[in-house]
C-alpha cells in the first residue's frame, strides 16, 4: 500500500506538488505542499512552494563551476523554475515559457525541438513534450530529496490537465510524465474539477448544506495564459446529493498575463509621454507593478489612485526611477471592460478575420472578453430545450487573477443579469487560489483510495473519426466525408464500446490514417452515429489517428475492420481497429500522429 | 614484535591517535603495550560538518539586492533628490524587502498584546524575550506596559549557495548586456 497520495498541478505558469498521508481519519484531509528547491540565481538554491514553468537553456560559459547545479544534479546546462523565469525578461531567446499551451497546438510537431519559438538554432531547442518532462523531473527529484524512502513510483499520483485538453494533449502529457518517472498507473484529473475538490475538502460535510439539488456551479479557472470552464450540476441519487460534471469549455488562450500586459502597455504609453522609455528588464518590473495596481484598485474599498513606480536599471537607482499614477477608472476600463465586459447571454465572442500572413505562433483568442466566452459556454449548455442543467447558481473562482476582487464582482454581476431575478453567488472559502488545483488533486486521490466523494462525469466531450464515403470519385474534388461517433459524451472511465458500423477495408502493411474530431456540444450522439454535415463550432479537428495493420501468416491485402473505443481507468482514450469475432479477434491500436499536419 | 603485530599497531595508530601516546610509552619503557579501553560511544567518529564556503549573511544580503535592490538604495547619495523621488523609490524597495524577509523568516510579533497595553511576564524570566526599561527592580514576574511587541522568526530559509571560494563574497554580479 502506498504511503502517500500526491497531487501535481502541471500549470502553464507554475507547477505545484501537494501530498497527504494515505491513512487519515480527519473530517477534512490534511494536505501539504512540497517545498521545491530550485535555482533563484547562479549557484543559489532556494526552496519554494511553486516551480515556475520556465526553462532556461544556458550558454556553455554560464554553466561553469556548476553554476546551474541542483542538490541532486551536477553539470547542468539548463535551469527550470524561478531563475529561468527571471531570465525570460532579459534573455528571451534562451527561455521557454508557456510550453503547456504548445502541447495542444496541432499546427506544430510537439515532439520536435521547436522551443523557444523563434529562437536561433544554436541554443539547443527542446520540444514541448520535453519541456513538460523537465518540470516533472524537477518535481520528482524534489520529492525524492525530501522522501528518499518513499519513491514516487510507489505512491498514488494524480496529475491535472485542463478540462479543455483534447485526447492528444492528454496523451502527450502522459508520455512526458512516464518519461519523468511517474508511476504508469498515475491518474489524470481535470483542473477545474480539482479546484472544486479543494473546496469540498475545505468544507468537509458542510457542502451539502450550501448546494441544493437542481443547482449548478460554474468553475471559472483563469490561469496566467489560459481560461478553463467547467459546469457541475448538483443531482440526487437515493436521497444523497451527487455532483456531476456536465460540460467543459473550449481551450481559451487568454488569461491573467494578458490583463497585466494590457495595463503595462497603457502605463508605458503614459511614461513615454513623460519622456521615459523602459528597457526589457524594467518592462517586466512594470508588468508586476501593474498586477499589484490591479489588485489594489479593483477592490470595493480600494484607493482611487495607485502610483506605479519602476526602479532605475543601473546602480543609480533613485535618479532613474520613474513613477506614474493610474486611477481606478483607467484600470477598470482596461481590465474589467476589456476582459470582463458587460454582455448579454446571447452575445458571442467576436471572431476576427485572420490575416493571410498570420504567424504560426500560439493561437491566442481574437476576443479577449472572457464574459462573452462564458456566455457562449453557458448559452450552449443551459438554455436549450434538452439541457437538464440550470443556469449557474454559483461560481467557483480559481487562479491568481481573482486576487483582484473586482473581477469576481464584475463576473457575478454580469451573470446575475443572465438569469433574471436570481443572484449568482461566489462559492467562497476554498484554498489559496495558487495552490487549490494541486491540493484538490491530492484530495481526489485520497477519495479514490478511501471511497470518498467523487464528481461523476466521464468523458467531457464526444469523439468522432472521419470516414470517406464510397461512391464515384469526382476528379479534382475530395471524396465526401462523414464523421462517425466513436465515444459518446459522458462515457465512463474503465468502460469500452464496440462501435456499430459497417466494416471498413484497410490495406495490410500500410499506415491507415483517420481524421479525428471532438465536440463539447453534441451530447446526444451515440457510438455508430454518422454525421453528414456539421458546423465548425460543433466539431473541432485535432491530430489524425494512425495505425499500421500487420498480419502474419496471411496473404490478405485487405482486412475488414470495425472500431472499438475505450476509456481507461486512468482517463485515457484509446481507439482500436478489430477484425474477426470476439474470441479470435485481432486488434490494432490507433495512435495520434502529432507531426505537423 | 613480529611484522604482523607491527602492521596492526601501525593501522591502529593511524586511526586512533589516543593509542600513539601508549605506543610512545611502550617504546620508552621497552616493554608491553598498554591499551586503555575507550568508551564505545566515541566510535565511530562523527563526520565533521562541512564548513560552508559562504556565510548565510552574504546569501541573505544577495537576495535582498537581487529581489529588492536594497544595496543600491542604501548606498546611493540622497543629495539632490526630492523627498517625493526618494519616497517613490523607497516604497518599491521597502515592499520587496518586506516580502523577502517574510518569505525567509516568517516574521511574527513576540506577543499579540498591543502597544500601550498591560503585560505580565511569566515567573520564569528569559532575558532574551524581554527588554525591561524604567523602574526595574525585584524578581519576575514583571508587570508593565508594552512599548514594542518584539519580533521573532518562525523559520530561517536562506538560499543555499554552492559556488567557489573565490566568488563567495560576490553579492551581485556585474550585469552585462551583449548586443549582436
Amino acid at each position: 500500500m502506498n504511503q502517500f497520495i500526491i497531487g501535481i498541478d502541471l500549470g502553464t505558469t507554475n507547477n505545484v506538488l501537494a501530498f497527504c498521508e494515505s491513512h487519515q481519519t480527519n473530517d477534512t484531509t490534511d494536505v501539504q505542499l512540497l517545498k521545491i528547491p530550485q535555482l533563484v540565481a547562479a549557484h543559489t538554491v532556494e526552496a519554494k512552494s511553486a516551480l515556475p514553468s520556465f526553462s532556461y537553456l544556458a550558454a556553455e560559459a554560464e554553466t561553469t563551476g556548476g553554476a546551474l547545479d541542483l542538490p541532486w544534479a551536477e553539470g547542468r546546462n539548463f535551469a527550470t523554475g524561478e531563475f529561468a523565469r527571471s531570465k525570460g525578461a532579459d534573455t528571451p531567446d534562451r527561455t521557454i515559457g508557456a510550453s503547456k499551451s504548445w502541447l495542444c497546438h496541432n499546427k506544430v510537431d510537439r515532439r520536435a525541438p521547436i522551443l523557444p519559438w523563434n529562437a536561433d538554432g544554436d541554443v539547443g531547442k527542446i520540444s514541448p513534450v520535453a519541456a513538460a518532462q523537465q518540470y516533472l523531473e524537477h518535481l520528482v527529484a524534489a520529492w525524492h530529496a525530501r522522501f528518499p524512502e518513499s519513491p514516487i513510483s510507489d505512491q498514488h499520483v494524480v496529475l491535472t490537465v485542463p478540462a479543455s485538453f483534447d485526447p492528444v494533449a492528454r496523451e502527450l502529457t502522459r508520455e512526458a510524465a512516464i518519461a519523468a518517472g511517474l508511476p504508469p498507473h498515475f491518474v489524470l484529473l481535470e483542473e477545474p474539477q480539482a479546484a472544486l475538490y479543494a473546496w469540498l475538502n475545505q468544507q468537509g460535510d458542510q457542502w451539502r448544506k450550501t448546494l441544493q439539488v437542481g443547482q449548478s456551479v460554474l468553475v471559472c479557472d483563469v490561469g496566467g495564459g489560459t481560461t478553463d470552464l467547467t459546469l457541475i450540476a448538483v443531482d440526487q441519487n437515493d436521497g444523497e446529493l451527487e455532483l456531476r460534471r456536465v460540460a467543459v469549455g473550449e481551450h481559451l488562450l487568454v488569461g491573467g498575463d494578458n490583463m497585466d500586459l494590457s495595463a503595462a502597455y497603457f502605463v508605458s504609453g503614459k511614461l513615454s509621454e513623460q519622456g521615459s522609455t523602459l528597457d526589457p528588464w524594467q518592462s517586466v518590473s512594470l508588468w508586476h507593478s501593474c498586477r499589484a495596481a490591479k489588485e489594489a484598485l479593483l477592490t470595493d474599498d480600494g484607493p482611487a489612485t495607485h502610483t506605479i513606480t519602476v526602479l532605475g536599471r543601473g546602480s543609480k537607482l533613485i535618479g532613474s526611477t520613474v513613477s506614474v499614477e493610474i486611477n481606478k477608472e483607467e484600470i477598470a476600463g482596461l481590465v474589467l471592460d476589456g476582459f470582463f465586459p458587460k454582455c448579454h447571454l446571447t452575445d458571442r465572442p467576436v471572431r476576427q478575420p485572420a490575416s493571410g500572413f498570420q504567424e504560426i505562433g500560439l493561437p491566442y483568442e481574437s476576443d479577449p472578453g472572457i464574459t462573452r466566452h462564458i456566455a457562449a459556454f453557458v448559452g450552449s449548455h443551459c438554455t436549450g430545450e434538452n439541457d437538464s442543467v440550470s443556469m449557474p447558481n454559483y461560481v467557483l473562482f480559481n487562479g491568481g487573477v481573482f486576487k483582484a476582487n473586482g473581477l469576481k464582482q464584475r463576473m457575478l454581476e454580469v451573470m446575475s443579469t443572465w438569469s433574471g431575478d436570481q443572484d449568482v453567488q461566489e462559492l467562497s472559502g476554498g484554498s489559496a487560489l495558487d495552490y487549490a488545483v494541486a491540493k484538490g488533486a491530492c484530495f481526489y486521490g485520497f477519495n479514490q483510495q478511501s471511497g470518498g466523494l467523487r464528481i461523476r462525469g466521464g468523458v467531457g466531450r464526444s469523439y468522432y473519426v472521419g470516414i470517406e464515403t464510397a461512391g464515384l470519385a469526382i476528379p479534382g474534388a475530395p471524396r465526401p466525408m462523414k464523421a462517425l461517433c466513436v465515444v459518446p459524451f459522458g462515457m465512463e472511465e474503465g468502460t469500452e464500446v464496440s462501435v456499430p458500423s459497417g466494416e471498413f477495408a484497410l490495406v495490410v502493411g500500410q499506415p491507415a490514417q483517420f481524421r479525428f474530431f471532438s465536440s463539447n456540444t453534441r451530447k446526444e450522439d451515440q457510438p455508430g452515429k454518422l454525421l453528414d454535415r456539421w458546423t465548425e463550432e460543433e466539431l473541432a479537428e485535432t491530430d489524425p489517428l494512425v495505425a499500421t495493420l500487420n498480419l502474419e501468416d496471411s496473404d490478405e491485402t485487405f482486412v475488414p475492420v470495425k472500431f472499438r473505443s475505450k476509456i481507461t481507468e486512468l482517463g485515457m482514450f484509446e481507439l482500436w481497429c478489430e477484425t474477426g469475432e470476439s474470441e479470435q479477434a485481432k486488434r490494432w491500436k490507433l495512435e495520434f500522429n502529432v507531426r505537423e499536419n | 614484535m613480529g611484522l604482523i603485530t607491527a602492521t596492526k599497531a601501525f593501522c591502529k595508530l593511524l586511526f586512533n591517535p589516543q593509542l600513539c601516546d601508549s605506543f610512545d610509552e611502550m617504546i620508552a619503557s621497552g616493554g608491553t603495550l598498554k591499551i586503555e579501553s575507550k568508551p564505545a560511544a566515541e566510535s565511530p567518529k562523527p563526520i565533521p560538518p562541512e564548513i560552508p564556503v559562504r556565510s548565510d549573511a552574504i546569501s541573505l544580503i544577495a537576495a535582498l539586492q537581487r529581489e529588492a535592490r536594497l544595496l543600491d538604495i542604501v548606498t546611493e547619495s540622497l543629495d539632490g533628490y526630492s523627498d517625493a523621488q526618494i519616497g517613490a523609490a523607497a516604497k518599491e524597495v521597502l515592499r520587496d524587502t518586506g516580502a523577502v524577509i517574510d518569505r525567509m523568516f516568517g516574521l511574527q510579533p513576540l506577543t499579540t498584546v498591543e502597544d500601550g497595553a498591560h503585560f505580565e511576564t511569566p515567573d520564569k524570566f528569559d532575558a532574551a524575550m524581554y527588554r525591561l526599561t524604567g523602574n526595574v527592580s525585584g524578581e519576575a514576574p514583571f508587570r508593565g506596559t508594552v512599548n514594542h511587541h518584539g519580533w521573532q522568526a518562525t523559520k530561517c530559509d536562506v538560499p543555499q549557495w554552492n559556488g567557489e571560494k573565490e566568488s563567495a563574497l560576490v553579492i551581485a554580479p556585474i550585469e552585462l548586456e551583449i548586443k549582436s
